[in-house]
């Protein structure tokens, strides 16, 4: 199609050649049918062009659709390690920045690179056919570009690169700046911070004219060169037609030719800048690419969700994370059925520890047990869907608060109907892709509702004006941080595990409302393997065992009764924590 | 484990919300506001005008030497002044490429020098709004003001506004040199402009919609991948790992379809304009082969059409552009238009408030003792949520007051609102009698000083660190005096484990510190700082023993014969206190010395006696 459309548009120089020697040689009455001819020209050239453009524009879309897609799924890949090491803006600006500019190497970069190539060809041919030796002269200059491309390519390389890390730079400071800024504010430090901050915004604008630098030269000098073959053929063409060895209207037509060549000359230089950039850009998403998660997919076979009974063991399990050691060779066993809870301090590793029952965190094999079967042999998949988990930080989607629920066993949708259907509203007619289930619509899966009553969410949902359909989030309703952990909680045994663990769930739930939830949980527990991590020893003194770490290792072991008796780490947190709730007192107070 | 902490951001920001109105690619009321960042450097402005048409004219001025060439040269077997006319042209497209460069240059300076102009004027209002209004905007999206944005607008100064200029002038200047050489010739011509007008008309209506169309897809596309990268581990743990993709893949596609529109749009308005262009030329050459049936004079006619083909040329390249420069300029506005409602934000951090006449609660004074710092019937409500409610007590000079009550029970707000971070509803504090509202805030911040639980630390070394306690005060600090403040609270014998000293990097938030050096660390400065007033709040994370110990004694050594306000966590604290006030949602329940509240019996006598039996 492009080539047809150079073809087609080369005809114009020839009709308008044809045109000039007409009116040269006293034959204006050909004139209105080559003109004719030129406008049939101008209209062929016209719709395949279109089609041409519009064929590559979409196609670079369409691979962006794919790279996004790609990039996506591999995204969700990724370890738990590997997302705390690497923060979320850094990745959003892969999958935003690098394939918008990728993109645009495929999209306006193709195209050019081969419009410029079958101009040069089609053009080069018209000029011979018109006389050999002006062409050669015209080309003449030409070469240079190869030279012009090799320097300018390099610079504009590293003056954009250098112009990325300076708003990289800029970017972390006003981070470091927002993120502190109650100190910067007491300590009275906006001056300096502020100086700091123009210091490098001067640094981005000295780096900004530099690359302006090297592409305000790279302009000019493709121009130039286009501007020179003008002049050859002008001044060797002319002497030509002056000797009567070609007519006026070859050189008329001549000089047309290389008008084509104006552009595409131009056109050249914009995109070597694009290529470099589209070069970098797609360096860095390779290199995201190249990342493995270290936690993968075992191969000792299926896992019976039927005939599962969840009993867990732990084996001498060390897991070090950035070089720093969080377990330190933790044992024990928690028989099916039976309900443990896991106290310590912050900082005991606790939560790491359940993350790594889930394999969250990578373990080494022979650590820990699901069922006497090493979870490493287990397929994530299996692993996780055996275990009804609610993490410390409740984090729920901005979708309604019975797709938040459903996702405990498998269903629902990120994006709730109402937000599908007010996007298709703002965006008009243009909108058949986002037709999302309708989930959230009628009455809600009896999963939901049972779930909801055991984690004590109706009363609160009864008030809210949507009930099950409100949607949670910035612009639906904002929650409590007591209500995002009892949808947490609901979603965590929505889908009726057989081991169901709870990192600290009930921390944002006031007291008389922690009571009411821990009575429905027990019937909730009873018959199921349970992991209860929590401060409070109201919700751990039931339990049929008490596990307590301290610094990564287990430091007791035993019943409440048995731990009491002991009088070690948890009898004195029981004995202040009692106290502090008589007084009404923060148990940090009293640790 | 405070509920504050763990309560996280429950979704991220969906940014269909003020993303969605239209954008439209020129608006005088935008263009106003940004006028005044660009008008301090219209030196910039002049020179790029001036060069404007300079380069139009060297550029114009080339087909015409092609044109004498032609008639007066070459077509009249006159060779003699071709020499000297390719030389003028060389020295014409030599002086249009310095022009273009310089002109370019300027206006690339114009851009950047504004834009950093305008980058530090957000700085500037956003570091001046009240704490309240960092608690609700995401640092991303004020992050994208101060850079993306910015940059959307720098594209306009390379690409778009001032090019539109330059071409109007440059088509406006060859409709008059075609006028003045063959104004019937011209009038044929622009015969094809009605058709023009339609067509541009048709794309930028087409890509207008578009356009809005596809900044509310991108959006919601990108608040659906920033959803589901915050909250992996619950994609992970619920195997929604499919299902996302799934849903992601329509988002996606609705993002990539939303292009369609706009890219017929570019690629009609792109082929139809050059084909608009050849159907100009057909016409003048058949326009003027009709002439020359009449006229006859053959040289004249080629060489006046020879001259009209390369200007309806260049007359129509900057049109087909048109649609490239509109995105541009669209996306400048919109992005434009949300750095303007930044900068319209209210909420100015310590406004110059009305000191309310305060009738101060000397009754707890002893005869001769005067308040340092006095809350006078504190009231203050997070929206509807009363968080205070007439917390009135004092802290005479030089004497200590710990602050005991559980999470939520209002301690925090106090601090901020001693501070003025966050302002009073009701009610009065003064220091030394004086409201804090009547205060200038930076005398105010000078002399009450806060050392947190969320140690701040910057970029640079420790010892940058620590010297930022005496910025304000707008004194040089000696390396002695860090180094003698970090040995006074004890920094030093950790310090000594790194080889570098004082000297060690503080890299990425301090993350590279013990919480136990980062706390230390932070109460150095507050030394060097030499606070009139200290207020402090105890970190509750647990660090090693040896760390605690030091941190202990880091914190005698900053109350020392100091004004002192602490929110305690640390029995040693709580006991060494002049006067304990236990807090309970937002009331004070009790105060006194310890003796006397152990006396009392009540609350913090309860709590005492755990502490006593823990043998804490």
């Amino acid at each position: 199609m492009l080539v047809l459309t150079n073809v087609l548009f080369v005809g114009i120089p020839v009709t308008t050649g044809l045109i000039v020697d007409a009116l040269q040689g006293g034959r204006p009455d050909e004139v209105p049918r080559l003109a004719a001819l030129m406008v049939a020209f101008a209209a062929g050239t016209a719709i395949t062009r279109i089609l041409s453009r519009v064929w590559i524009f979409n196609a670079a879309r369409a691979a962006e659709y794919d790279l996004r897609g790609d990039l996506f799924r591999h995204l969700l890949r990724l370890d738990l390690p590997w997302y705390r090491a690497h923060p979320t803006g850094d990745v959003m600006s892969r999958l935003t920045n690098d394939v918008q500019t990728v993109r645009a190497m495929w999209g306006a970069g193709i195209l050019n690179v081969i419009n410029t190539l079958v101009a040069f060809v089609t053009v080069i041919a018209m000029m011979v056919r018109v006389d050999p030796w002006l062409t050669l002269w015209a080309c003449l200059p030409y070469p240079t570009i190869a030279v012009l491309g090799r320097i300018f390519g390099k610079r504009v390389y590293k003056t954009s690169q250098a112009v990325q890390a300076q708003l990289g730079a800029l970017s972390n400071e006003i981070q470091e700046d927002l993120t502190s800024i109650q100190a910067i504010k007491s300590y009275g430090l906006e001056g300096v911070r502020k100086e700091r901050f123009r210091v490098s915004s001067q640094k981005l604008l000295e780096k900004n004219m530099a690359l302006t630098r090297v592409r305000g030269q790279l302009g000019p000098a493709f121009a130039a060169l286009g501007a020179l073959s003008s002049i050859v053929v002008l001044w060797v063409g002319g002497r030509a037609v002056m000797r009567g060895d070609i007519a006026l209207g070859q050189l008329v037509e001549m000089s047309g030719y290389l008008a084509r060549l104006v552009w595409p000359t131009l056109a050249l230089g914009w995109m070597l800048s694009l290529l470099q950039r589209g070069r970098a850009s797609w360096n860095r998403l390779e290199t995201l690419f190249a990342e493995r998660p270290t936690v993968t997919d075992g191969d000792g076979g299926r896992l019976d969700a039927t005939e599962l009974r969840g009993g867990v063991e732990v084996r001498d399990l060390k897991v070090a994370l950035g070089g720093r050691t969080i377990l330190d060779g933790v044992s024990f066993t928690v028989p099916a059925g039976t309900t443990t809870a896991i106290v310590g301090r912050t900082g005991s590793g606790k939560s790491t520890l359940v993350e790594a029952i889930c394999r969250l965190v990578d373990i080494p094999p022979g650590t820990v047990f699901l069922d006497g079967r090493d979870v490493t042999s287990l397929t994530l998949r299996d692993l996780r869907q055996a275990i009804g988990y609610a993490p410390q930080e409740a984090f729920l989607f901005s979708t309604t608060i019975a797709d938040n629920v459903a996702f405990g066993y498998g269903a629902g949708s990120s994006i709730p109907r109402a937000r599908a259907e007010e996007l298709e509203r703002v965006t008009g007619s243009l909108a058949p892709h986002l037709g999302i289930p309708a989930f959230t619509e009628g009455a809600p899966d009896p999963r939901i509702t049972a779930a909801a009553e055991a984690a004590g969410l109706t009363r609160d949902l009864a008030a809210m004006p949507d009930h099950y359909a409100t949607v949670v989030g910035e612009r639906g309703i904002t929650l409590s941080g007591g209500q995002r952990q009892r949808v947490a909680l609901a979603r965590a045994i929505a889908s009726d595990p057989r081991l169901l663990i709870l990192d600290d769930s009930l921390s944002s739930v006031d007291a008389e409302t922690e009571k009411v939830i821990l009575e429905r949980l027990q019937q909730v527990l009873a018959g199921r393997t349970a992991l209860l991590i929590s401060h409070r020893v109201a919700a751990v003194k039931n339990a049929h065992q008490i596990v307590v770490l301290d610094e990564g290792k287990v430091a007791e072991t035993g019943t409440h009764a048995q731990l009491l008796a002991r009088g070690g780490v948890y009898a004195e947190l029981y004995r202040t924590q009692l106290a502090a709730q008589a007084a009404g007192l923060p148990a940090e107070a009293a640790s | 484990m405070s509920a504050g902490r763990a309560a996280p951001p429950a979704v991220a920001s969906r940014a269909t919300a003020g993303e969605s109105n239209l954008g439209k690619a020129y608006d005088v009321r935008l263009m106003r506001r940004l006028a005044r960042f660009v008008w301090p450097h219209w030196r910039l402005l002049v020179v790029s005008a001036l060069l404007i048409p300079l380069t139009i004219a060297l550029d114009l001025a080339q087909p015409y030497v092609v044109k004498i060439a032609i008639v007066d040269h070459i077509a009249k077997g006159d060779g003699d002044g071709l020499g000297v006319l390719a030389l003028v042209f060389l020295g014409l497209v030599a002086a249009q490429s310095v022009s273009a460069y310089v002109e370019q240059w300027a206006i690339q300076l114009l851009g950047q020098r504004s834009m950093h102009d305008l980058r530090l004027a957000i700085y500037d209002h956003v570091l001046g709004r009240r704490a309240a209004f960092f608690d609700r905007m995401p640092v991303g999206r004020l992050m994208t003001r101060m850079t993306n944005d910015i940059e959307s607008l720098n594209e306009m100064f390379a690409a778009g506004v001032v090019t539109l200029f330059a071409d109007a002038i440059k088509m406006i200047a060859i409709a008059c040199i075609m006028f003045s050489i063959d104004w019937e010739l011209t009038l044929v011509t622009f015969v094809t402009l009605p058709l023009l007008v339609l067509l541009v008309n048709y794309a930028r209506n087409a890509m207008r919609t578009s356009f809005r169309v596809i900044r509310v897809r991108l959006a919601a596309m990108n608040a659906f991948v920033q959803e589901h990268l915050l909250g992996i581990k619950v994609v992970q743990i619920f195997r929604r790992e499919e299902a996302a993709a799934r849903e992601y893949d329509m988002i996606n596609a609705g993002h990539r379809d939303a292009y369609l529109v706009s890219i017929r749009a570019d690629a009609a308005m792109y082929a139809l304009v050059e084909a608009i262009g050849i159907l100009a030329i057909a016409l003048v050459a058949w326009w003027a082969a009709r002439d020359l049936g009449v006229s006859g004079d053959t040289i004249a006619t080629v060489g006046i059409v020879v001259v009209f083909i390369e200007y309806i040329n260049k007359f129509f390249i900057p049109v087909r552009d048109l649609s490239a420069k509109y995105a541009v300029m669209q996306g400048a506005m919109a992005a434009t238009e949300r750095i303007v409602e930044l900068l319209d934000t209210e909420e100015p951090d310590a406004p110059p408030g009305q000191a309310r006449p305060s009738a101060r609660a000397q009754g707890a004074l002893a005869q001769g003792e005067r308040a340092a710092v006095a809350f006078d019937r504190v009231e203050f409500a997070y929206g509807d949520e009363p968080v205070l409610r007439g917390v009135s007590f004092e802290i005479p000079r030089g004497k200590t007051v710990a602050i005991v009550g559980a999470t939520g029970s209002g301690k925090s707000t106090l601090i901020k609102l001693l501070t003025r971070l966050y302002e009073i509803g009701d009610g009065a504090i003064t220091i030394d009698g004086a409201d804090i509202r009547s205060l200038p805030p930076a005398d105010l911040r000078r002399r009450v000083t806060v050392v947190s639980q969320d140690a701040a630390l910057f970029a640079g070394t420790v010892f940058d660190n620590i010297a930022l306690g005496a910025v304000a005060s707008g004194r040089s600090v000696t390396r002695d005096e860090v180094a003698r403040a970090a040995s006074r609270v004890g920094l030093d014998r950790l310090l000594a484990r790194r080889a570098e000293g004082l000297d060690a990097p503080v890299g990425d938030r301090g993350s590279a510190f013990s919480a136990g050096e980062r706390q230390l660390l932070v109460f150095a400065r507050a030394l060097v700082r030499n606070p009139e007033i200290l207020v402090l709040d105890e970190a509750t994370a647990h660090v090693d023993p040896e760390a605690e110990e030091l941190i202990e004694r880091g914190v005698d050594e900053l109350m020392r014969g100091r004004t002192t306000l602490v929110i305690a966590h640390r029995l040693s604290t709580i006991r060494h206190a002049d006067q304990i006030v236990v807090l309970d949602r937002g009331r004070v329940v009790e105060r006194g010395t310890h003796d006397e509240l152990v006396a009392k019996g009540g609350a913090y006598a309860q709590l005492e006696r755990t502490f006593h039996r823990s043998g804490n």
